[in-house]
């Protein structure tokens, strides 16, 4: 390669994957939908703060509610970053590169949330320090705290490391950047000028980042399921609950990435870097974890339905053909097994087909979030007596479904903010990946 | 016209159900009971008091309507339909309950009781009292139990004595008597009831493997078996050293899994910390090689 292509190859990259970066019309409409939005959410968190946890449906029955399934899908969804950046990139999977930033968004936004939604289910948040100050290192409360923290800083930097060298590129190269941007891109570059030192300190530090990142997803969201398993209800009292939840959050997050590169290809023109390979790659990735998932519930469902101990027979009549069948069988049809018989067909792994599956296979994933969390505890093992039908049967209040939606609108804006400031493709690697070893900073 | 028979139809409905909801019925002979005396400033402060301990975790705070939400609904006391009741109604009610509300028979002593109703009525400025009818004075045995243990016997004695008509003090004989010990959860009976013999003494053998405390003591407590209430007794509490000593630390004394946070296992505190250590160590590595990103650059430039 001369050093006129050289030039040329790296100016294109750069064009393309930076035009999106100005403040534009659709941008500020968007953002002003979802902040209003969030202004009604935090309205109804306030009523919720003034008169108490019993605005929302939640009774003695059922303490856990919409709140605690919302939590459980958020650090599914968080996990995708794991698979996707350590799994896949550690076994080098190159096809990878453009979706990685995507997932570690994904992955920040939803980790970073997560943490609020649990204090959305708290009637005193602001006694939320006393799970360090009174904790207990045996109990898996303070150990879902210490983990999800973790990730997240993990994650950060995970999305921040590989930008280091975008920002050098885009803070010299883009002339178009608002001037107001500039500085910040010139401060979090970090002076980077492609030196091997740098380059080395970067690669490593990323190598490292990805190692850790495996233990620490698969910690959040085990001991995320241990919140459940490790107490004996029909339902949850269960040893495979950890394999359970972490093989649905890759579910959960592959679907979320593929609606991701989707609405990124679409809006900011990247036809050329997401290109149908992605898709039909991402929608393997999306069959197989979805077989694995298939399989621990067969686990979950077939080996006490053998045994039917009381309280499981009446949790599995209620979900098999009671009360929330059909909520059970839209999730386990619709969400899981119609998914996967499609996406084996190249043809429903075109980007068009896999984005509806991708949509299907997400809200039936918050759905099945639902079922593991409310059903079982309408039958507690010890009725409680003399109690007022409502608390016998759980219904999400208005003012509950605002609070549970807020974490969602959070999560759009912090995807929105990094994907339109920062470059949602590695930039840096891209351009490395087309053969481009050195780029001129001068 | 037939706006009115609908009416009366609607009436007639509404005043059947509210009658076949309304099932606890307080006998006639109870609803005429007065309180012995007339309520004082001083018998409303001591309801109130009772009422915060016993009463208000259902019924709520008086005249705010914020009684729990259970079936059938406590309701609020200072309201109209609680102060409808006549005094002797509302005491039955106190004193033997009904499932949610439970029975303060044993709980509540019969001063204690008017003193609720006491403070009920305080807030019903249209309240007059009945006059109120003195208890008639108590004609039957008063009996006072004192026990002891008899070393060479291996038993534990009770002693009944009781006030005699002219004032003087008896031996009661004829008394049934009933030992208890006291153990984690209420007591457990030692023995069948006895009766005290002409010198008004019963006695009880005492096991010889009970376990006691570090020190072998047993808290023993002696009644009288008297379920009509025809009597009135006192019992006797003793705190004897003649059970076997038992130390058995609690369950949260020990390093467990179970236990409180200073009694945690050292392998999880230790996984934990080293866990956290090292993963957070990485982290700090990572972020001191970003801040030498910079460092590189400016030697360069």
């Amino acid at each position: 390669m001369t050093m006129d292509d050289n030039k040329l190859t790296i100016d294109k990259i750069t064009a393309d994957l930076t035009h999106h970066i100005r403040i534009n019309k659709g941008f500020l409409l968007w953002m002003g939908f979802l902040t209003v939005s969030l202004l009604i959410c935090l309205y109804a968190y306030s009523l919720q703060l003034r008169n108490g946890l019993g605005v929302a449906g939640i009774r003695d029955f059922v303490t856990w509610g919409m709140y605690l399934s919302n939590f459980v899908f958020f650090v599914a969804a968080s996990l995708i970053g794991m698979l996707i950046s350590a799994v896949l990139g550690l076994i080098g999977m190159k096809w990878l590169t453009p979706i990685t930033r995507i997932a570690e968004t994904i992955a920040v936004a939803f980790a970073a949330v997560a943490g609020l939604v649990i204090v959305s289910d708290m009637g005193r948040p602001e006694r939320l320090a006393y799970v360090f100050i009174y904790g207990r290192p045996q109990s898996p409360i303070l150990w879902d705290v210490t983990v999800i923290t973790t990730y997240f800083v993990l994650s950060l930097l995970l999305l921040f490391l590989p930008m280091i060298a975008d920002m050098a590129i885009i803070h010299r190269k883009v002339a178009s950047l608002p001037s107001w941007l500039k500085p910040i891109y010139k401060t979090l570059s970090l002076n980077f000028t492609d030196q091997p030192e740098q380059n080395k300190i970067i690669s490593r530090s990323i190598r490292i980042l990805l190692i850790l990142l495996i233990p620490a997803a698969l910690s959040i969201h085990t001991v995320t399921s241990w919140l459940f398993a490790v107490t004996s209800r029909a339902g949850w009292d269960s040893t495979v609950f950890g394999p359970y939840f972490v093989s649905g959050a890759f579910v959960a997050g592959s679907a979320a990435v593929i609606i991701a590169m989707y609405f990124f290809r679409k809006n900011y023109k990247l036809q050329d870097y997401l290109t149908d390979l992605h898709f039909n790659n991402m929608g393997k990735v999306l069959a197989t974890v979805s077989l694995v998932y298939l399989y621990f519930n067969i686990n979950e469902f077939l080996v006490p339905g053998y045994k039917l101990k009381r309280a499981d027979a009446v949790h599995l009549q209620e979900l098999f053909a009671g009360k929330d069948a059909l909520m059970f069988w839209l999730v386990q049809i619709g969400g899981l097994i119609l998914p996967i018989l499609f996406l084996l067909f190249r043809r429903f792994r075109k980007p068009g087909p896999v984005l509806l599956i991708s949509i299907a296979v997400l809200i039936g994933a918050w759905f099945k979030r639902y079922l593991i969390v409310i059903p079982t505890q309408e039958h507690p093992f010890l009725p409680i007596q003399h109690v007022p039908a409502n608390f016998m049967h759980y219904s999400p209040t208005l003012i509950e479904t605002l609070i549970s939606v807020a974490p969602f609108i959070l999560v759009l804006i912090i995807i929105t903010l990094i994907s339109k400031f920062f470059p949602v493709i590695p930039l840096h690697e891209t351009a490395v990946e087309k053969g481009i070893d050195h780029i001129k900073f001068d | 016209m037939r706006f009115k028979n609908l009416l009366i139809i609607i009436f007639i409905c509404s005043v059947g159900t509210r009658v076949a909801a309304q099932t606890w019925i307080v006998p006639d002979d109870q609803k005429a009971v007065v309180a012995p005396v007339k309520f004082t400033p001083d018998m409303q402060k001591q309801g109130e008091q009772l009422y915060s301990k016993n009463c208000q975790s259902c019924h709520g705070n008086m005249g705010k309507d914020n009684w729990a939400k259970l079936t059938p609904p406590p309701g609020d006391l200072a309201k109209d339909k609680a102060q409808k009741q006549t005094d002797g109604e509302i005491f039955y009610r106190i004193t033997t309950g009904k499932i949610p509300m439970p029975e303060f028979r044993n709980i509540l002593s019969e001063d204690e009781r008017w003193s609720l109703i006491a403070f009920m009525r305080s807030f019903n400025p249209k309240y007059v009292q009945p006059n109120p009818v003195a208890k008639a004075a108590f004609t039957g045995r008063i009996v006072t139990l004192a026990m002891q243990y008899s070393d060479p016997m291996k038993k534990v004695l009770v002693t009944a004595t009781e006030q005699l008509k002219d004032g003087q003090k008896g031996l009661a004989s004829g008394v049934e008597v009933m030992l208890f010990v006291k153990r984690y959860f209420g007591k457990m009976q030692v023995g069948d009831i006895k009766t005290t013999n002409a010198k008004g003494e019963a006695a009880f053998e005492f096991p010889a493997d009970l376990p006691g405390n570090k020190e072998g003591y047993v808290e023993l407590t002696a009644t009288v078996n008297d379920p009509k209430s025809v009597m009135m007794t006192t019992p006797a509490n003793a705190n004897l050293a003649i059970g076997v000593p038992t130390d058995k630390p609690s369950l949260t004394a020990t390093r467990a899994w179970w236990s409180t946070r200073a009694n945690a296992p050292v392998w999880i505190l230790l996984t934990y910390t080293l866990s956290v250590l090292i993963v957070w160590g990485f982290i700090g590595y990572i972020v001191m090689s970003i801040l030498r990103i910079k460092k590189l650059s400016k030697g360069d430039a």
